[in-house]
């Protein structure tokens, strides 16, 4: 089997098992559809800025959840905003502790909220870890091209 | 593949069929997350509508004023300052007709209603899907 025929069957196969293991859904699918030779590198693009909203929407719930009187509002605004993006881009794991993220908010539970943030932010590294190895995996492939 | 060369759903090249809108449409999107505005407006794109993005209902409002009309506009709910009901409400105030979509994270009647009553003519959940899009542009079309 020639390199490229090998690195696409990895990349086939990683995207499936994103898809099996529920870190990707549907979504994903739909934001690869619309890459196309006039946006090559949309996908890469878009999980880019998903990035970097992400580690800044962290460390501001982070820092919410610090204060000594918790505006849980405030808080609810950042998972909001987090799971529209995570949404947005297919990261269902991610999106759906942000749906008990947000139970909590309502609550006002602080234990409950600093618990769900540490699970997020676990989640958040482990979908952005196998992102990066699909890209790497795609850049692979451009490189086997030229 | 489908790393690359696919296109958006009703838009697939490899069954040969493409969705794109005949008339000339515009749409505009009002969403303070980065992620929200690219896919959207990509996705707005893919069927060619002419579409900007702006991050918060200031803007929004500010654009209309300055005389530019969209014949879609896709407002996020929980927008900072100004939220999306009060861009919608100042948005029709100025007489655009557009038609309004708003959008949010959490699906909440309350929200729903708020965003109606402001002169929007639909709410929906994110993702903004094909599926849901793809009617309103042929709507626009005719």
């Amino acid at each position: 089997m020639d390199v490229m025929t090998q690195l696409q069957r990895q990349w086939r196969e990683h995207t499936a098992y994103l898809r099996k293991e529920g870190y990707l859904d549907d979504q994903f699918e739909q934001l690869q559809k619309l890459q196309d030779e006039n946006s090559p590198d949309f996908v890469a693009e878009v999980v880019s800025i998903f990035f970097d909203d992400s580690e800044k929407l962290l460390n501001n719930m982070a820092r919410a959840l610090e204060q000594k009187v918790v505006d849980f509002k405030q808080v609810d605004a950042h998972v909001h905003q987090f799971k529209g993006s995570s949404a947005s881009i297919g990261a269902m794991r991610v999106k759906n502790l942000c749906i008990e993220f947000r139970n909590h908010c309502e609550a006002q539970s602080l234990e409950e909220c600093v618990r769900c943030l540490r699970k997020l932010q676990y989640e958040y590294s482990l979908l952005k870890n196998q992102l990066e190895y699909l890209f790497k995996l795609e850049q692979q492939i451009r490189a086997a091209v030229v | 593949m489908g790393m690359s060369g696919g296109s958006a759903a009703g838009n697939d090249k490899s069954e040969g069929q493409r969705f794109s809108c005949k008339s000339k449409l515009t749409a505009l999107v009002v969403d303070n997350g980065g992620v929200c505005r690219a896919t959207q407006t990509a996705l707005l794109r893919s069927y060619g509508v002419e579409t900007e993005a702006v991050e918060t209902g200031e803007a929004a409002v500010e654009l209309i004023a300055s005389g530019a009309t969209f014949s879609l506009i896709i407002i996020e709910m929980l927008l900072p300052f100004m939220n999306g009901p009060e861009t919608a409400k100042q948005s029709r105030a100025m007489g655009a007709q557009s038609k309004i979509l708003g959008i949010t994270a959490f699906f909440d009647e309350r929200d729903q209603q708020e965003f109606l009553a402001a002169g929007a003519d639909n709410f929906i959940e994110k993702p903004l899907s094909p599926e849901f899009v793809i009617p309103i542009i042929r709507e626009l079309d005719n």
